[in-house]
């Protein structure tokens, strides 16, 4: 198997008296859909915190592409060319999508312009609208403010946006929660696709049938520490919830 | 924040994607007619033209509409600011205060250095603006690092730039400023315009495009529609938003500076009430007291609603007291309207 | 359906102000007389000084078969005053009684006005240059006045000990004379040392605090002159929440409801009433005859009357009383 293109070992976070995580172990390669489950409390959205730079680890370590970093906010993520679809999302409800993909790294006019921030913003719809063809993204009004979008054209956009951006990892914070049985089917054909250009995902979902259908490795958390690792094609769901219960014990699963 | 240019996988070829319906000309117009700032300004001209209908010869001429620009000018400045602030989902309650201040300020300056001429009054124009400021980043500064809500720190600042303006007056007005500044910005025209008006109309024009097409206001936008998520997207949120008091602070500074020239004397009990007729000129014009949503343009056409509602009342002899029922009335009718439109737009899309 | 709602709102709203508002219909027309339109511009709403001039002004006016409009800024400053002034400009009526609230900042809205071919009449207070800006200025003699209340104090006080003087603030015409009086006069009564003025803005609070603290800075005060309503009465309701009611004599200038009570009750020793319904009444009379064309009296000085608590129900007294409503 080829080097975890971001991997992290023995991460330990508390708030206040409670560990969230107690030597938690994960890992991830290029052009793969690895998925993090476990039950509610077991660490997931402490652990994605931490590794995509909202939080900060109170011990361990994390390596990106065999170096040791220490990634202390989003931005120093994004500039690792790693990028978070939140599970609340992360838009600005009042923008419209183009504002949102560009948040925070907006493109400005060029010349004099450009340097007293003038916005250029047919370039960023440009862009947008093509971003959004690319990921079969399909908006009747993107001008209209995102919160004027449905629960599942808002979710496409936030996972256009790191679809968009992404150089290397993308952690996908329950990317079809809220969405109906169509919806759930584009953004798993976008998951697909982002994986399919070499692009290592990160899916953190609590849905089994749709971590078993798009996964190629399951890791399982539970209670703060790594239990089990399996290839998605040698396991089935019981076994993975039996780690995710504790029903099969702490013990590493079989590691391809 | 991040200093070099990120750029998406998509852009080398910058080739035109099938334009989605939301872009053409009759989709931008159906959205700006639905907006509240359209309906704030059909309330305006039907004022307009009422107040016309009835009294023409005196409401509907160059002179009125002159003095009432004029009279609006000092509120339209401070109105500029206070629409960054709410936009950031914040609000300036000092803004009358630090106008007194300043004022206080320039005057002393002026004073201090004596005589007639451009000098001392140019140091304390500088001098004015620079208290303003002043007052902004401790606004900003409070609001960011110490975390206390907006209405409580503005309203501690709104005490303590008027008790200060008390204190170093002793209470009474300060008279005796330079009179050319009177005589040439206070109440000097160019080409048919009062000058306080073209001060007042530059600030809005500046405003408006700021908060529109620059990045400054697209952060400004963004941090009162989601703070974290611009947090998140490596926007820095508190700089941000002490700039933005900054900039209020020093508009009421600049305020203050045309309330002295107009009327060479720093009327200090005249602006006890200038903080809410800003933010209901702001909000008249359509910017959403919850953030994310507003324009200058429509803060523009909200103060002149009061402006043009006193004026006529005057105009038709109408007591005093019902202005501000009126005023009062239209505020509430406006934000009613707005709020039916929203929730209209969130059941429809909940689909 | 909810764009006519608000359209339909506020053409209603409008039709119903124009409706509430005094239009020109008013007033009865003499013969083939001209009727003339007058407005007053108080210094601030819901003084009773000026009120009691709006009765006189408004009795004047209906003699005289013209009509008056009154309107007011909502606290006496020169910021708030200008627009009011200008939209009455704007209305063009043939003469304006203005109380202006500022000796140099209301120079340039009154000199538009008389730019415009309305005649001005300046009541109670004047510009710097009020002599060349009204037909005529029409005003208590106000350091009289001064002088009245400072003959009263001595003789309240039984001359001896420290006196203060409440004033507004600079720049008002009236109130900078009756303090130059009562300073003047002062002089003569050698037992009693004059402190000095402190400033109320025209806020009772103010004036309240100032006679508080300078109760506290000077244990022999033994008299204070309040040289307008708020300025007397804000420094009565201080000396009464600070018990000196009985140890410090005031004496304030105008007769209002209130101060009457103060008067009844021992809190406030004189008050120097003015005639604003007589400065209102002559004012109407003369803006009249600079629109006819007939000699105008360029100054007048109306008179005072000393109100004590002995004498105030007496009828050559009570009449001069201010009243809250006409």
């Amino acid at each position: 198997m080829s080097e975890p293109l971001l991997e992290a070992n023995g991460i330990t976070k508390s708030f206040g008296g409670v560990r969230a995580l107690r030597g938690a172990d994960f890992a991830v390669h290029p052009g793969e859909v690895a998925a993090l489950v476990g039950d509610n409390g077991a660490g997931k959205s402490t652990l994605v915190k931490i590794l995509s730079g909202t939080l900060a680890p109170d011990g361990g370590e994390i390596r990106f592409e065999g170096r040791q970093v220490a990634i202390e906010h989003p931005v120093a993520a994004r500039e690792l060319g790693i990028e978070t679809v939140y599970q609340d999302l992360a838009l600005a409800p009042e923008l419209d999508p183009a504002a949102n993909l560009f948040l925070g790294r907006e493109l400005v006019r060029p010349g004099l312009l450009g340097r007293l921030g003038f916005l250029d913003k047919a370039a960023m719809r440009r862009r947008t609208n093509k971003a959004f063809a690319d990921l079969g993204v399909g908006l009747q009004d993107t001008g209209a403010m995102v919160a004027n979008l449905s629960g599942g054209q808002r979710q496409s956009v936030a996972v256009s946006r790191a679809a968009t951006w992404v150089s290397k990892v993308v952690f996908m914070d329950e990317p079809t929660a809220a969405l109906g049985v169509v919806q759930s089917a584009h953004v798993r054909d976008l998951i697909r696709r982002v994986r399919d250009s070499g692009i290592a995902v990160v899916l953190i979902s609590h849905n089994m049938p749709e971590v078993m259908e798009l996964a190629d490795r399951i890791e399982v958390l539970r209670l703060g520490v790594r239990v089990a690792r399996y290839q998605a094609a040698d396991t089935t769901m019981e076994q993975v919830i039996a780690a995710m219960t504790g029903a099969l014990g702490s013990e590493e699963g079989e590691v391809a | 924040m991040s200093e070099t240019r990120e750029v998406p996988p998509a852009e080398v070829p910058d080739e035109v994607a099938p334009e989605p319906a939301g872009n053409g000309l009759r989709a931008v117009l159906r959205r700006r007619l639905t907006e509240t700032t359209t309906w704030t300004f059909l309330i305006l001209l039907g004022i307009v033209a009422g107040f016309a209908a009835l009294r023409f010869q005196q409401f509907a001429t160059v002179f009125n509409f002159r003095n009432i620009a004029a009279d609006a000018s000092g509120l339209l400045i401070i109105a500029v600011g206070m629409t960054f602030v709410i936009i950031t989902s914040g609000i300036d309650l000092s803004v009358g205060s630090v106008l007194v201040f300043s004022g206080v300020i320039a005057a002393k300056v002026m004073l201090a250095i004596g005589g007639e001429g451009w000098g001392a009054i140019g140091a304390g124009l500088v001098a004015g603006l620079v208290a303003g400021l002043a007052w902004g980043v401790v606004n900003g500064v409070l609001v960011t690092k110490a975390r206390v809500p907006p209405l409580i720190v503005t309203l501690g600042t709104l005490g303590m730039a008027l008790g200060s303006a008390l204190l170093i007056t002793g209470g009474i007005d300060v008279r005796g400023v330079p009179l050319q500044l009177t005589t040439t910005i206070g109440i000097g025209q160019l080409g048919g315009v009062p000058y306080v008006v073209i001060i007042a109309a530059a600030v809005t024009a500046v405003g408006a495009v700021t908060l529109s097409m620059t990045r400054f206001g697209r952060y400004t936008y963004a941090i009162g529609s989601n703070a974290e998520a611009a947090r998140r997207a490596g926007i820095d949120v508190d700089r941000h938003l002490i700039k933005v008091y900054a900039l209020s602070g020093l508009l009421a500074g600049l305020a203050g500076m045309v309330s002295l020239a107009r009327f060479a004397t720093t009327t200090i009990g005249g602006h006890s009430t200038d903080n809410l007729a800003a933010i209901a000129a702001v909000v008249l014009g359509g910017t959403s007291l919850f953030g994310g949503i507003g324009t200058v343009l429509g803060t523009l056409v909200g103060v002149f609603i009061p402006a043009i509602l006193q004026n006529g009342f005057v105009i038709l002899g109408v007591q005093p007291f019902w202005q501000q029922v009126a005023v009062g009335a239209v505020l509430i009718v406006a934000v009613y309207i707005d709020q039916l439109k929203r929730r209209a737009q969130e059941r429809g899309e909940r689909r | 359906m909810r764009r006519r709602w608000l359209v339909g709102t506020v053409a209603l709203a409008l039709l119903l102000a124009a409706c509430g508002g005094d239009d020109d219909g008013g007033g009865a027309a003499g013969g083939g007389e001209r009727q003339y339109k007058l407005t007053l511009i108080q210094g601030v709403k819901g003084d009773q000084f000026y009120v009691t001039m709006q009765c006189g002004a408004q009795a004047a006016a209906k003699a005289a078969g013209a009509t008056l409009d009154v309107t007011a800024p909502d606290e006496f400053d020169a910021s708030l005053q200008t627009p009011v002034v200008n939209a009455v400009v704007a209305k063009k009526p043939d003469a304006i009684l203005v109380a202006p609230t500022d000796t140099k900042a209301m120079i340039p809205p009154l000199t538009q006005a008389k730019a415009a071919g309305i005649k001005l009449v300046f009541v109670d207070t004047t510009t710097e240059n009020g002599a060349e800006l009204a037909e005529s200025e029409i005003a208590s003699d106000n350091e009289e006045g001064g002088r009245e209340a400072a003959r009263a104090l001595a003789e309240l006080t039984g001359g001896k000990g420290s006196v203060l003087v409440i004033n507004v603030k600079p720049g008002i015409s009236t109130t900078d004379a009756r303090a130059k009086g009562f300073e003047d006069e002062i002089k003569k009564t050698p037992g009693l040392k004059y402190i000095g003025q402190e400033y109320s803005n025209d806020k009772p609070e103010i004036a309240a605090s100032k006679a508080t603290a300078a109760l506290a800075a000077h244990p022999d005060l033994v008299g204070i002159f309040g040289t307008n309503l708020f300025s007397a009465e804000g420094a009565a309701t201080g000396l009464r929440s600070a018990g000196a009611s009985k140890k410090v004599k005031i004496v304030g200038f105008d007769a209002g409801p209130k101060q009457v009570e103060d008067l009844d009750q021992g809190i406030v020793q004189a008050l120097i009433a003015q005639k604003p319904a007589d400065i209102g009444k002559a004012g109407v009379e003369q803006a009249i005859a600079a629109l006819k064309g007939e000699p105008v009296q360029k100054k007048i000085g109306t008179g005072f009357v000393v109100v004590t608590k002995e004498n105030m129900n007496d009828p050559d007294v009570k009449p001069f009383l201010y009243k809250s409503s006409c």
